[in-house]
């Protein structure tokens, strides 16, 4: 009886752990957004307001906007960084002598700190002395002196950059992992039927890494969803509101607005978005893996 | 006309000679196999008249054409591989398609074609499905059409039987065989299997550390092999081998002698087949030893014997029983071959 009950209790701490950490502040946050609470005035959650926070956010012009600015960067910064994560990753399929030492330096981007990433594009973009911004305006005499962040379609540029930057080398890995699995003799094979480089990179190659495309771009679509480091540290939102990204704007309602029932709505407009996607990329994978083994 | 001729080609990987300098010709419609062990340059040389490596020196002429530069697509080649290398994501209609599509041949005489060929290897009733619905032989027929779709010069083969089972790859070597008599094309193939080889080829090129010792036809190296590797390589089961010396116009071994026409001299090995060997009961035979083990075949029992270093293997009746250990003789049949090598090189003696 005893060694029955075993593997249970030891399984306790960790379940009380995640119970402590995830589970509650999740069920908590729930049910918050259906509740007023302004932080300011009260330390507790205040009355039910039913789906009044879910209805407000619907037509509130902050909310849409930042909607809006997290749809443009989420769908610039995937389709920029599974592109040039695949170019990269043909070129470096092919063993050659700066091989390994390409691979190391790849690596480097993505193990920098986001929040320190914006703050070095920042001084890189100052137009008195960042280096970008120099170096730029030496090459494009048309763009010297432009005030790279004080622009909000710039500034958006600007902040899909450090994001490309950013995730490009963990997604070219991704790729290349991708690309070692596929077997030689199909390029092979259509090399001598007569493909040429383009045809087999598009015909051959990219048709047998969708499995690996679509991980990608919902990993991808998943974290910049959740764009919040840079935009503290590189724009602050702006200009205006320009660059204030759905995480972004959460924060904000919640921890300089204090309205946290609102924050809370919000928060799970957003991990409901995030499901979604989640649910939709684990159905086309099954599918994906029911075609490849049938 | 396909001829195919290889001339001084060399093969390097930076220090390492894959395939040293060597001539070789193909002829117009010939089955010619490239038979080796593994690791002896048959299948970079393949890839060399593929175009899928670099040659280091020397000269590949197709139609007497130098072709080292030209790339795959314009060698008139095509190429089965030993994993198939099939699109995984098209149809296999697609897959035999692919090639004609690729060289702009119109919708409707790509649909014929497609069929006709689907038909003549017996895919027809597969054409809409994936490769990984097919099992190993239907995708290995997915290969063959594809390749044969578009009446090539040269059919290039690289071991496609080796990912199939023992009897599937018995059919699929007579379909094979049928396809070369119906097509007549140049046809170079691959393998490590000498059963293969043997049962394909009009000749087959004996490769050894990248060099071949024995281009013949089959029956000519099966009967004539050039030296001590071919011996052993060529034929299943393997030609009996024993170490041993002559002296006196008679090689002796433990527990052998035969008369052989050959100086007195030590290090040599002597060769027999064991379908050439009979077991007897006279204990004057040629070979005599103790009884070591007993196959059945199904249509003959291996017998084997030994003595001191001595082994020796025939093949009999399929009803011949003995018991281990107990006394066993051998001799060479009326008109059995001899074969002579030298122990340290190799070379055939006589």
């Amino acid at each position: 009886m005893q060694d029955r009950l075993l593997p249970y209790w030891l399984l306790i701490p960790a379940f009380v752990i995640v119970l402590a950490t995830t589970i509650y502040p999740l069920a908590y946050s729930f049910i918050t957004s259906f509740r007023a609470w302004d932080l300011t005035k009260s330390r507790r959650p205040g009355d039910f307001v039913g789906i009044d926070n879910y209805v407000y956010a619907a037509s509130e012009s902050a909310f849409l906007n930042s909607l809006w600015v997290t749809f443009v960067f989420v769908i610039t910064s995937v389709v920029l960084t599974v592109i040039l994560a695949m170019a990269l990753a043909l070129l470096l399929r092919r063993k050659g002598p700066m091989h390994t030492f390409t691979r190391i330096i790849l690596i480097l981007p993505f193990a920098m700190s986001p929040a320190l990433i914006g703050v070095s594009y920042r001084f890189m973009f100052n137009p008195e002395f960042g280096v970008l911004a120099k170096g730029i305006g030496a090459v494009f005499p048309a763009l010297q002196g432009v005030p790279w962040l004080a622009d909000p379609q710039l500034a958006m540029g600007i902040l899909v950059l450090t994001d490309v930057w950013h995730w490009t080398p963990y997604m070219t890995f991704m790729c290349l992992g991708g690309l070692a699995s596929i077997p030689r003799e199909t390029e092979e094979a259509a090399r001598i039927d007569g493909a040429s480089n383009l045809r087999i990179v598009f015909g051959i190659i990219l048709p047998q890494m969708r499995g690996v495309i679509l991980v990608m771009a919902v990993l991808k679509t998943i974290f910049a969803l959740k764009m919040f480091d840079q935009v503290v540290t590189l724009t602050g939102g702006g200009p205006g509101t320009s660059t204030e990204t759905l995480a972004y704007f959460i924060f904000n309602v919640g921890f300089r607005w204090f309205d946290m029932g609102y924050a809370s709505a919000l928060a799970w407009i957003l991990t409901a978005i995030m499901m979604f996607i989640s649910i939709w990329y684990v159905r086309m994978l099954l599918s994906e893996r029911k075609m490849a083994t049938a | 006309m396909a001829e195919v001729r290889l001339v001084d080609i060399e093969k390097k990987y930076g220090n390492f000679l894959a395939v040293p300098k060597q001539s070789l010709t193909i002829h117009d419609g010939e089955f010619l196999v490239l038979l080796g062990p593994s690791g002896c340059g048959k299948t970079t040389t393949m890839r060399m008249i593929a175009g899928l490596e670099d040659i280091t020196s020397g000269d590949i002429l197709i139609k007497g054409e130098r072709i080292n530069d030209k790339p795959p697509k314009d060698r008139d080649i095509a190429m089965v591989f030993q994993n198939y290398g099939l699109y995984p994501h098209m149809t296999v209609r697609q897959n035999i398609e692919y090639p004609l599509k690729l060289r702009g041949v119109s919708r409707a005489d790509r649909k014929t074609r497609v069929q006709e060929t689907a038909d003549k290897v017996e895919l027809g009733a597969l054409l809409e499905r994936r490769p990984s619905e097919l099992s190993g032989g239907q995708r290995q027929r997915v290969a063959l059409a594809r390749a044969i779709v578009r009446t090539p010069s040269i059919f290039l083969m690289d071991e496609p039987l080796s990912n199939l089972d023992a009897k599937l790859r018995v059919t699929m070597r007579a379909e094979l065989k049928h396809l070369h008599h119906e097509l007549g094309v140049t046809t170079v193939y691959v393998t490590h299997d000498q059963m293969e080889a043997m049962t394909l080829a009009n000749r087959v090129a004996v490769m050894r550390e990248g060099k071949i010792v024995q281009l013949d036809t089959p029956k000519k190296i099966y009967a004539e092999p050039a030296d001590l590797f071919v011996a052993g390589f060529i034929g299943s089961p393997s030609m009996n081998l024993i170490d041993g010396e002559v002296s006196g116009g008679v090689f002796r071994a433990d527990g052998v002698e035969i008369p052989v026409t050959l100086e007195d001299r030590k290090g040599v090995v002597l060769g027999i087949r064991p379908e050439e060997l009979a077991i007897t009961q006279d204990a004057s035979a040629a070979i005599s030893g103790k009884l070591y083990a007993l196959e059945l075949t199904g249509e003959s029992t291996l017998v084997t014997l030994r003595n001191g270093t001595t082994s020796a293997c025939a093949r009999g009746h399929a009803d011949f029983e003995a018991d281990i250990d107990s006394p066993c003789h051998l001799s060479p049949k009326d008109g059995a071959r001899i074969h002579l090598f030298d122990r340290a090189s190799g070379e055939r003696l006589g």
